[in-house]
């Protein structure tokens, strides 16, 4: 449906406004973000390379994509070091992960 | 981090997201509303994210049974109203009448409205297809949280199911209560059908149409074999095929040949599988390449054998595809391909049995032909010409079996593809023909046409082809069963070729016996042999014997060269060399000339010397003779005067007759019986004798009084001074010197002595089994003895028990009282 090339990079926007822009093959990671942008539906998301999360403030996001980007990297190898991620987050961050299906 | 703050603090939360209380009808008008969005492909204008949330939240809110239940609703309006309504409107009206039945249309428009209307389904399907994942993936969240945790299926099948329930199950029209499906399938029946007829249809159609039927169900539980492809449409394709395919049959049957049908069989096996692979599923072609092979060989291939083009046809004009093609059917239908096998065996039986039939009347239309033409011969030489004859029937008869089995080997490897079960059977029907009851005489035949090859065949080839026709001889040895007879033929026949150096080459004798050996064994050629040992040392005798009478100094001039061939009598079939009747030990010793009779105790004397405890008797039937003959001046019809030189080949006994002449004044006579009396040969020798020296018009050496062509017992001979010969060398022969059929009366004596060492055989078979076993019973008795000598011949049961009855009788065995089954026990 849509005819314009895949983009390398996405923009994925938070609810209070943050933008950003990671690459497509690691936002896929996410199973939320990659039928938003899959591209034989159309949806608007699709056509305009970007994802507006209206219930995920900027902090949570940044944690997100932090989160796919060390997906991505480790995703081969075997001993993983932890991420860190900071208490006052676990929930907020359950939450999105439930939600975007990571 | 964690320790810096003293206490843990983990941030609750926001409410918005779940808190506020969710409006579900508002809520589902939105999503409904973007639901038709894209059902009419106007996704672009909707947000995933937000509608994506949107079914978030109302599963968060626990409405997760509720919105189920409203998709469901929504695509079954949806499918049920629209899409029904447009798929209703391909069905033209043609469409429905041909698929009731009714002819009146071309199959031109036929296949314009089947195409029309799959298309239709086809663009229903995808369409469905790609706005339920889109569906789906909105309803992700409700996917992975909902329906796993109370078992329902994805939203995404249940829409297919949809699919099945609403469209394909759903009246074709509100009158016609057909279904869709049905429709479908008489629709891609009638395009497959079209296409068996040789219109071009869209493969690709049609296989997507098969996809779907593919990935649809009948029931919930998607097994392989509940695809409504399996289910539906399969079944009612196999069964059309089978019934087109039967009619085919019977159509190509009545109309075509054999060769034809086979072509066609085959073609339309593989346009079957092609079709599977490009048109329907991969899943059906075994399945449909039974159909067809049922329909179109096996239940056909009696018929298809047996029909006037068939194999019999094929084979008489070495129709060696269509033989490929018949035998590549059958193997695909029965691994041991029971019709061709038959069929071929019937036709090789018959060939045979033809080729049996014309030797056999070869040999028996000759004394009958050649009769009012040789009104004025005698009867002798009219015998001697229809053994003749018989003896070329026997040659043709063999190099007609062999030409039949080229023949067959050809087809064979072309053909057969070198089948092994084929093989068996071709191999099985030889021997069948070659020692069928009704023609007794394939031994014989074969030995004789060893014979032939061994005097002249051979005579000017290379190596390679007498090898080539050795080979073929040991074939058909293989066929024969009874190969006791065939080794008592083959040693007469030896027999006669060593001792009167008949044959071309010992080297070619010598291999033909070691070509045997490999086949038959030690046992066999182990006579044979022998045979050709005593040769030799015969030689060495000879050549010795000669030296000893030159080293006694004996200059006489007039001195006879001897040549001896001693034979061992048990090696030799002697018996069969004698004038028939007259027994070994009964036969009178002729009386040989004194000129003779001094070397001949020379050599007996010499013999003993070398070897003493052995008794020589002298064979004068056998021998043969060179004598410088000089025949005196006399006026000859051309007026000449000269003295005649002749080397005169004569029997033994034809030259102790002409011996006799020797010592006789030129005018006198002698008759039969003074012969007789002088010579002591036996009579019948004496005539044959007579005759072929006072009767045969070119070696005419005695006169006859009176000249008739019998010789009776008061006839008188004398010398023949006026004898003029055309050679310096002549032969004279003597009756029946050569490897002929048999007479009647011969055969009968040769069986009966064949039968006879067949007992020998039987019983020391049968005390070799009991001597091992010590008590047996009578059936495996039976058994083992019709093993042991399988190699050799098949005796007959009755045989057997007569032989055992009279080892019994001889005390080498006793019957078992009381056992339940007959049994004897061996008596050391």
């Amino acid at each position: 449906m849509s005819d314009q090339k895949l983009t390398e990079y996405v923009t994925l926007v938070s609810s209070d406004g943050f933008e950003f822009k990671i690459l497509r093959s690691a936002a896929c990671i996410a199973g939320a973000i990659k039928k938003a942008l899959d591209p034989t539906y159309g949806f608007r998301e699709g056509e305009q390379n970007s994802v507006t999360f209206a219930s995920i403030n900027g902090v949570v996001l940044e944690k997100v994509c932090e989160y796919l980007y060390y997906n991505q990297k480790h995703a081969k190898s075997k001993e993983v070091p932890d991420m860190e991620i900071p208490p006052e987050l676990c929930l907020e961050l359950l939450i999105a992960a439930d939600y975007l299906d990571v | 981090m964690i320790a810096g703050r003293g206490r843990q603090r983990i941030r609750p939360p926001r409410r918005s997201v779940a808190g506020d209380d969710v409006d579900f009808e508002q809520t589902w008008t939105k999503i409904s509303a973007a639901f038709t969005e894209i059902h009419t492909k106007n996704a672009s204008r909707l947000s995933y994210e937000e509608l994506y949330r949107l079914a978030y939240r109302v599963v968060l809110k626990k409405k997760g049974d509720e919105l189920y239940k409203r998709v469901r609703q929504f695509e079954h309006n949806w499918l049920s109203t629209e899409v029904r309504s447009a798929i209703q409107a391909l069905f033209s009206p043609n469409l429905l009448a041909n698929t009731q039945g009714l002819g009146g249309t071309t199959a031109n428009e036929r296949r314009v409205a089947g195409e029309r209307f799959l298309k239709g389904l086809k663009q229903a399907w995808t369409d469905h297809q790609v706005c339920m994942s889109m569906l789906a993936d909105v309803l992700m969240y409700m996917d992975r949280v909902y329906c796993q945790d109370v078992r329902r299926l994805s939203i995404y099948t249940t829409a297919m199911l949809l699919f099945r329930d609403d469209i394909l199950n759903s009246n074709t029209s509100e009158i016609d209560s057909r279904v869709v499906l049905a429709l479908l399938n008489t629709v891609i029946l009638d395009q497959i059908q079209m296409e068996r007829d040789g219109d071009v249809i869209d493969k690709h159609l049609i296989k997507s149409c098969v996809y779907m039927l593919e990935s649809l169900y009948d029931d919930e539980m998607e097994s392989e074999d509940q695809r409504l492809y399996n289910v539906s449409f399969e079944h009612e394709f196999l069964a059309t095929s089978s019934e087109f395919y039967r009619h085919e049959s019977e159509f190509l049957l009545r109309d075509s040949d054999a060769g034809a049908y086979c072509k066609h069989a085959s073609r339309r096996i593989y346009e079957e599988d092609e079709r599977c692979r490009s048109t329907l599923a991969e899943s059906t072609m075994p399945k449909i390449r039974k159909v067809v092979e049922d329909e179109l060989i096996k239940n056909r291939i009696h018929e298809l054998v047996e029909m006037e083009s068939g194999v019999r046809f094929m084979i008489d004009n070495d129709r060696l595809d269509e033989l490929n093609l018949i035998y590549d059917l059958n193997a695909r239908v029965d691994d041991r391909k029971t019709e061709l096998t038959r069929a071929i065996q019937k036709r090789i039986v018959d060939m045979g049995t033809d080729i049996n039939n014309a030797a056999i009347a070869a040999s028996q239309a000759t004394p009958a032909a050649p009769a009012p033409e040789a009104g004025d011969k005698a009867k002798g030489p009219n015998q001697e010409k229809s053994l003749n004859q018989q003896t070329v029937a026997a040659i043709k008869w063999v190099e007609d079996v062999l030409q039949l089995k080229d023949k067959f080997d050809h087809i064979w490897k072309d053909s057969f593809q070198s089948d092994h079960s084929l093989q068996t059977a071709v191999t099985r029907s030889f021997a069948d023909f070659i020692n069928s009851p009704t023609f007794p005489r394939s031994s014989e035949y074969i030995s004789l046409f060893i014979d032939e090859n061994m005097k002249k065949g051979i005579k000017g080839k290379t190596e390679m082809e007498v090898d080539a026709v050795l080979d073929k001889a040991i074939i058909l040895l293989r066929y024969v069963q009874d190969k006791d007879l065939f080794e008592r033929y083959y040693k007469k026949h030896l027999c006669r070729r060593l001792l009167m150096n008949k044959s071309v080459s010992n080297e070619v004798e010598k291999q033909m016996i070691s070509k045997m050996k490999i086949e038959l064994g030690n046992n066999f050629t182990l006579k044979l042999e022998a045979m050709f040992k005593d040769m030799t040392i015969s030689e060495e005798l000879t050549s010795g014997f000669k030296k000893h009478v030159e080293g006694l100094g004996d200059k006489d001039p007039k001195r006879i060269e001897l040549g001896i061939n001693v034979l061992t009598s048990m090696t030799w079939p002697l018996e069969s060399m004698g004038s028939g009747d007259d027994d070994e030990n009964k036969r009178p010793k002729c009386n040989f000339p004194m000129a003779l009779d001094r070397i001949k105790r020379g050599f007996e004397k010499y013999y003993n010397e070398k070897h003493s405890g052995r008794q020589l008797t002298w064979l004068a039937n056998m021998g043969s003779a060179d004598i410088k003959a000089v025949f005196p001046k006399v006026a000859q019809k051309d007026g000449s005067f000269k003295e005649r030189r002749h080397d005169l080949n004569v029997s033994t006994y034809g030259m102790i007759i002409l011996l006799l002449f020797n010592e006789l004044p030129a005018d006198q006579y002698m008759t039969f019986e003074e012969i007789h009396a002088q010579t002591n040969i036996p009579r019948n020798d004496l005539m044959r004798n007579l005759q072929s020296l006072a009767v045969a018009p070119k070696t005419r050496i005695l006169i006859k009084e009176p000249m008739t062509k019998d010789v009776k017992s008061t006839d008188k001979f004398y010398f023949n001074e006026g004898f003029n010969g055309k050679f310096v060398k002549i032969r004279v022969g003597v009756v029946s010197t050569g490897n002929k059929v048999e007479s009647d009366r011969e055969r009968r004596e040769t069986e009966k002595k064949n039968d006879d060492s067949r007992g020998f055989c039987i019983e020391a078979a049968v005390v070799r089994i009991m001597k091992q076993r010590k008590e047996l019973a009578h059936q495996q008795l039976v058994l083992e003895t019709l093993n042991q000598l399988a190699a050799q011949f098949k005796p007959e049961v009755t045989m057997i028990k007569k032989r055992i009855e009279s080892l019994i009788e001889r005390e080498y065995l006793e019957r078992i009282e009381g056992a339940r089954v007959d049994s004897y026990r061996y008596l050391a």
